[in-house]
């Protein structure tokens, strides 16, 4: 595909529409926004492609969103969808009480476990049981808010299954296990975020203890028991297609003479690699797989909807489109911007992979710091990276996903699952406000001590 | 304003009935929009009509149980009952939004206070007393002699015995630690709680409190526990935030706080336990703290506060018999209740 230069920044306009839109329509005409979700979200994705047809020709505007839906867009889909569902087939049960020790707990290991089966499948596995824990409670909110900073974001970090930039870092050369030296990190993080939620929660917990709210605890014993739990081996199904995406391209089998990935040919310069195609079947049979062999009633305890993944499907096609000059912009000016200190590279790619898909701005300022001439470091095939500037961009890629709804995949998932199961999840600016009071500082933190 | 006043009731039973209809349809085991009893989630959604009709709580409320509502699966019982929402939606924009009338009463306590003893207690209620006190103010004594004048069963660490009876726990391994009144006099709730346990004892532990502390989990299970008494017989209940529990499950009662100045205290502490005056000065100031703490962390109110209260009472004014004379003389005085006045009535 043609290397586009230079993006006139207007055509980022239907992002920064599509994006208002998500924010603003559900409160002010929510019967509406329901009920158009689909055309609003096509309305704002043609605002982009036509003007970007006509300045830059209809081929390339076919490709740049046949690129997008085809190679991103459509294995993040399918990754959501087959954890959805196959998570959706996995039911706890049990009488245990949401308390803020009891929640605390299981935040701390669902953020280990995130790095383990990636922040998606963690989040989709764990998302129902804190629901289900925590329906005695009235003030809940914060629970799904920490849940998606810690387990949906942050505990990505440790290994390449955990989050996509740290997926495509090791396809491009860094070690499996080099995220691992983030560990010291995220446990810094996380025994801050879970102090301040400890104490939030267990204030919230008081008031509703004082106005009476109580769990059914009447029964000595939790009867705790797990109901379709061989629909993890359907996860672990998922999450071996994940690793082989990550695989199977840098395998000479799967290249060209060119080095470029063999697959079906779409458009131009549009292929379908066929890692991607195996990664797609895996997740697809785990998934029919799954319905096929765990009784329906599971699903209905779980109230399995589709819901969530069909808003999630909706609002995130029309982002992967009109989100393209945004990154093109990236691609061509991200080597200006001068970005050379770690605390530059940490704050830069958190703030763009807040709002942007957070692999390729990983990508971008990965290039950018493969390209500075260093001569020690990290060795991977966009050149040297010092280990504090790869620090710095995988923990921003990753850590500030958790910054908005968009950031990165499960935040918005988490939040439809809430909102369908009576908690009243803050609108999009409402998040950002908790993610700015309790994430930032955090951030600042992290500056101070591991990024000057 | 009265009629006003039934429509809003009348909406919010069927918000209420609405509720559990989309969460049997959908049947969800992870739990419902309004998760307290029937009575206080009416109370409060008629409560919010009458103030705030156009609000965003009861708007939120509501949107709340559609969403629920647009994940039933059968069609049919979707468009029944989506129309029911519909409708309910369409009067609760219909209420007017200017007939909350600016009261200072709280209605809720209002219908549970002394000065409304005589609408307070109907024929199917029982006469329950809670009373809170400060260790050394004789409280006890006093809530004992209450309790044979008025021929009622007098409750103190009996309840908690009972809890851990249900809660199938081991007493060694417990103590009561709202029970500051009981002449205790050495760290007694200390004692076994800073034991060194076993992995396997700290799982089982964990099970059995359902993954609550064991202050928590015995503390919601006092709360039933007073719930299920109340409906049965008339009792005198010492401490345990009784008064707050029962308010807060719309049972009538009547709460009274005893209390003596601190050095009053201490002298009859010094006495009763024959200790000296700093042990028992020390173990006051201690006590009075933990149980603020106890009180604040299950209601999040100020333990002693009269605002909190029915009656308060300086002990040392009166002394213990006389304190018996006036509580019981006030309930005589007031209380038209179908127990006591079978009782005169056969004397």
């Amino acid at each position: 595909m043609e290397e586009i230069t230079s993006v006139i920044i207007w055509l980022c306009i239907p992002f920064a529409g599509l994006l208002l839109s998500i924010a603003v329509m559900p409160l002010v005409i929510p019967k509406l926004w329901e009920k158009y979700q689909p055309l609003i979200v096509a309305a704002w994705s043609i605002l982009f492609i036509v003007p970007f047809a006509v300045k830059y020709g209809i081929p390339l505007a076919a490709e740049t969103v046949l690129e997008c839906v085809v190679n991103d867009y459509l294995t993040f889909i399918v990754l959501l969808f087959g954890l959805f569902c196959v998570a959706g087939n996995i039911t706890l049960e049990g009488e245990f009480a949401g308390s803020p020790r009891i929640n605390t707990g299981l935040l701390a290991i669902g953020t280990l476990l995130s790095s383990v089966i990636g922040t998606t499948g963690a989040s989709m596995l764990l998302v129902r049981p804190f629901i289900k824990m925590n329906s005695w409670r009235r003030r809940k909110r914060h629970i799904m808010i920490f849940f998606i900073f810690l387990i949906s974001n942050m505990g990505g970090c440790l290994t390449p299954i955990g989050d996509p930039p740290l997926l495509m870092g090791f396809m491009r050369g860094i070690p499996f296990f080099w995220s691992m030296h983030l560990f010291k990190i995220l446990v810094f993080n996380m025994v801050i975020l879970l102090f301040v939620f400890y104490h939030l929660d267990m204030r919230a917990y008081r008031k509703d203890i004082a106005r009476g709210l109580k769990p059914d605890i009447s029964r000595p014993g939790t009867n705790f028991h797990i109901d379709g739990l061989h629909n993890l081996i359907f996860v672990a199904m998922i999450v071996g297609a994940v690793i082989l995406s990550g695989v199977l391209p840098g395998m000479e089998a799967f290249q060209n003479a060119d080095g470029t990935v063999k697959g079906i040919h779409i458009l131009g310069e549009v292929t379908l690699g066929y890692p991607s195609l195996i990664e797609i079947f895996i997740i697809l049979l785990a998934a029919f797989l799954s319905f096929r062999t765990t009784n329906a009633n599971i699903r209905v305890r779980n109230h399995f909807t589709w819901g969530a993944i069909q808003e999630v499907a909706v609002l995130f096609i029309g982002i992967f489109i009109t989100m393209q000059p945004a990154l093109m912009l990236l691609k061509a000016k991200g080597a200006d911007l001068g970005i050379t200190e770690p605390y530059q590279m940490f704050w830069t790619t958190g703030a763009l992979s807040s709002f942007l898909d957070n692999t390729p701005t990983y990508l971008v300022f990965l290039t950018t710091a493969g390209a500075l001439g260093y001569k020690s470091g990290m060795s991977t095939v966009v050149g040297t990276v010092p280990v504090h500037l790869l620090t710095a961009i995988s923990c921003g890629a990753v850590f500030m996903g958790a910054n908005t709804y968009i950031g990165n995949a499960p935040n918005f998932m988490v939040k439809s699952i809430s909102d369908e199961n009576g908690i009243r999840m803050p609108s999009f600016f409402g998040y950002i406000l908790w993610s700015m009071v309790c994430l930032v500082p955090v951030f600042v933190l992290d500056t101070l001590i591991f990024f000057r | 304003m009265q009629e006003n006043g039934k429509k809003c009731l009348e909406l919010a039973e069927r918000i209420y009935d609405l509720d559990i209809e989309v969460y049997e349809c959908v049947g969800s085991s992870l739990g419902r929009t309004f998760t307290q009893d029937r009575r206080t989630c009416v109370e409060n959604l008629a409560g919010l009509m009458s103030t705030r009709p156009q609000g965003h709580l009861l708007r939120s409320e509501l949107a709340m149980i559609s969403n629920m509502a647009r994940t039933i699966r059968n069609p049919q019982e979707k468009s029944r009952i989506m129309k029911k929402y519909d409708d309910i939606l369409k009067e609760v924009e219909s209420l007017p939004t200017s007939f909350g009338q600016v009261e200072i009463v709280d209605q809720k306590r209002a219908k549970l206070n002394t000065a409304n003893l005589r609408q307070k207690f109907s024929k199917d209620d029982h006469l329950i007393i809670c009373i809170g006190r400060t260790q050394g103010s004789a409280g006890n004594d006093i809530g004992f002699a209450l309790a044979d004048a008025l021929r009622i069963n007098y409750y103190d660490v009996e309840i908690f015995a009972e809890v851990l009876r249900r809660l199938e726990a081991e007493k060694d391994s417990v103590k009561d630690i709202s029970d500051y009144g009981t002449g205790i006099i050495q760290n007694k709730y200390q004692r076994g709680f800073n034991t060194a346990k076993s992995l396997k004892d700290r799982i089982r532990e964990f099970d059995r409190y359902h993954g609550l502390t064991r202050e928590d989990a015995i503390f919601f299970n006092q709360s039933d526990l007073l719930c299920k008494m109340a409906k049965e017989e008339d009792f005198i209940v010492m401490g345990r935030c009784a008064d707050v529990i029962l308010a807060n499950n719309r049972i009538p009662h009547i709460s009274i706080f005893i209390t003596a100045p601190f050095e009053q205290r201490v002298h009859r502490i010094m006495e009763v336990n024959n200790i000296d005056y700093k042990k028992a000065w020390k173990l006051l100031k201690r006590q009075d703290r933990m149980h603020a703490k106890y009180y604040h962390h299950f209601t999040g109110l100020k333990w002693g506060d009269a605002m909190n209260y029915d009656i308060c009472f300086n002990s040392a004014s009166y002394g213990i018999e006389e304190s018996v004379d006036i509580i019981e003389r006030m309930l005589n005085q007031h209380v038209d209740h179908p127990k006591q006045a079978k009782d005169k009535m056969n004397e």
